[in-house]
């Protein structure tokens, strides 16, 4: 780690720890009521007391995230990049995404629960509702900024009509099918919470967050998971990036205006 | 185009005062009082006295200028509102105030509100010659651990040989959710207030076959709420709503077709389904707090047993009564 580095870090670190000691003297000695704001300390000491379950409600909420987004990503990519590619396949499936795309995850539950039943697909189901159409967008736009230059020329070189969808737009369309799983990601995660609301389990964050902590005002163990729920979607998000950006689209370094 | 967006942003953060004006509602003068209730036919007598204008008209001798309401769908937020200071009185379930009050809420349970009222409902085949032992191995939608469907549930199986835990699958839902996964088979029982279990049955994908009165007699269910800051600046108004509570909870017994009209119009219910309910529940409205005490203290110590609350609240802690007994000896009852 270079000097230059190693002081943004430091930077980083000094900026959270002065919001934690201004989150506790504003808890502490303004607010002065733990129901309204919890302080920092009695969000540390529920981590201590819910080192147990805390494990386990991780695991089942990413087992929903995992469904949600992979099965969000087969879809969202396979009908945004045939959309995106022909016109025809446009015009037949688009009115249908619209008129679907806005309805709220939430809004699913009930047919999440006749669809599914109480498991974790169902979970799964909203999570995949929140994923897909960020995914879906992307890709299609991807597909469609695709330049007639770069088709004319794979032509010129040799490439059959058939293939130009695989090896030229899709590679064309990969830093915008990143963009679109990685809002697909946030989306789907953000609906996690929503889709242990309705019994699918008995472990979950969202499910321990509104089933347990929410009826019963525990503000401390509800700002605990709040923010183990930010933390896990910004490590997700880091995870991704530096897989993606920094090794699949590797590429683009050099290529792209960066300031 | 960079100035046209600086004097767009400008013009519009100049004229949000005014738009936010024109939709908030005007300032009142004098003294305002905020009812929470939730769309339940247990509430049913606060919705009866607010349609009759009984609260505004009562309340009005002693200085009222104006009665609110809020609907919540649940207590837990209604409780939420409380703590806040965004309601004076609350119409809510026995459960949510323990906690609230165990977290700092100054409030006191002055009336009681309803008792029983929850039916368990099992899917149509479980429900012929009904035993608790059929439901070993079911999965039984209720309220989350820690309500008093949650708690009456757990206590009526371990007292029938079933280790809720172990010989049974209870998931926490609402009751929308509960209804639904009723109708799609996805759960095989489930233990909801009603109007929930007669939806449930008239839908014809469930049978109610316990009532929560035989589960646990006269439980506590619904209670009048009052925060303590009324209590202590305004006695004589929290008396008089006591009052205008024991009169409508006394109306809605006589004229129970009419409370069913009600709360359909309130809630947008089909009225025949509301009058099938009331037909079918063990429910009572009451209004003295005493019938349903030990039930709510039995509570308290449950959600202090399973580490919902710190401490082990206590009569002092949750009730004032005294309001209460003036009340009903001025009204000669």
């Amino acid at each position: 780690m270079n000097l230059t580095a190693l002081k943004g870090r430091i930077l980083e670190v000094i900026s959270l720890c002065v919001a934690v000691f201004l989150w506790q003297m504003v808890s502490d000695y303004v607010v002065r009521n733990y129901f309204i704001l919890p302080s920092p300390y009695l969000v540390a000491r529920s981590l201590l007391e819910l080192w147990t379950t805390l494990p386990v409600d991780i695991a089942i909420s990413m087992l929903h995230f995992g469904i949600g987004l992979s099965l969000g990503t087969v879809v969202g990519v396979s009908v945004g990049a045939v959309t995106g590619w022909f016109r025809v396949a446009d015009r037949i499936a688009d009115p249908i995404i619209e008129i679907i795309r806005p309805i709220p995850p939430l809004a699913w539950v009930p047919f999440a629960i006749v669809w599914f039943h109480l498991t974790h697909r169902a979970a799964g189901f909203i999570v995949f509702i929140g994923a897909v159409f960020p995914i879906l967008i992307n890709t299609y736009a991807g597909f469609r900024g695709v330049p007639r230059d770069l088709v004319d020329a794979a032509l010129v070189l040799g490439c059959k009509k058939e293939k130009l969808m695989l090896r030229v737009a899709f590679p064309y369309a990969l830093p915008s099918i990143a963009t679109g799983v990685r809002i697909g990601m946030g989306v789907g995660w953000m609906c996690v919470v929503a889709a242990e609301m309705f019994g699918v389990s008995r472990s979950g964050l969202g499910y321990r967050l509104f089933q347990i902590f929410y009826p019963h005002h525990k503000m401390a163990e509800l700002m605990l998971y709040m923010l183990i729920l930010g933390l896990i979607s910004l490590l997700l998000d880091r995870v991704f990036r530096h897989f993606v950006e920094e090794r699949l689209l590797a590429w683009k370094k050099g290529l792209v205006a960066e300031a | 185009m960079m100035k046209r967006v600086v004097i767009f942003c400008l013009l519009l953060a100049a004229a949000t005062p005014f738009l936010l004006g024109c939709i908030a509602p005007p300032p009142e003068k004098g003294m305002v009082i905020r009812f929470g209730y939730q769309p339940s036919t247990h509430q049913v007598a606060f919705m009866l006295a607010m349609e009759k204008g009984w609260w505004q008209s009562d309340l009005a001798r002693l200085g009222v200028v104006c009665v609110t309401e809020a609907e919540f769908p649940s207590g837990p937020p209604e409780m939420q509102a409380m703590l806040a200071g965004d309601i004076d009185v609350a119409y809510v379930g026995a459960t949510p105030p323990i906690t609230a009050i165990d977290k700092g809420l100054k409030a006191k349970i002055v009336a009681g509100v309803q008792i029983n009222g929850s039916h368990l409902v099992v899917k149509p085949e479980l429900a012929e010659s009904f035993t608790a032992e059929k439901l070993r191995g079911a999965k039984i939608a209720t309220f989350p651990p820690g309500s008093i469907q949650n708690t009456i549930l757990r206590k009526w199986l371990l007292e029938n040989g079933l280790d809720p835990e172990k010989d049974v699958d209870i998931v926490a839902m609402g009751p929308g959710d509960a209804v639904t996964a009723m109708g799609a088979g996805a759960v095989d029982a489930a233990f909801l207030p009603h109007p929930y279990p007669a939806i449930i049955e008239l839908e014809g994908s469930g049978v109610m076959v316990v009532p929560s009165g035989n589960m646990w007699p006269n439980h506590a269910c619904c209670c009048l709420l009052v925060s303590e800051k009324l209590l202590e600046e305004h006695p004589e108004i929290v008396k008089q709503i006591i009052k205008t509570h024991i009169n409508a909870t006394l109306y809605c017994r006589e004229h129970p077709d009419e409370a069913a009209e009600v709360y359909a119009r309130k809630c947008g219910w089909d009225v025949s389904q509301v009058k099938y309910s009331l037909d079918t529940w063990d429910g009572m409205w009451v209004y003295d707090p005493y019938i349903g005490l030990n039930c709510t203290l039995e509570y308290a110590r449950v959600l202090y047993e399973l580490g919902y609350t710190e401490k082990l609240l206590t009569r002092e802690d949750l009730f004032n009564t005294t309001l209460y007994d003036e009340a009903v000896a001025e009204l000669g009852l």
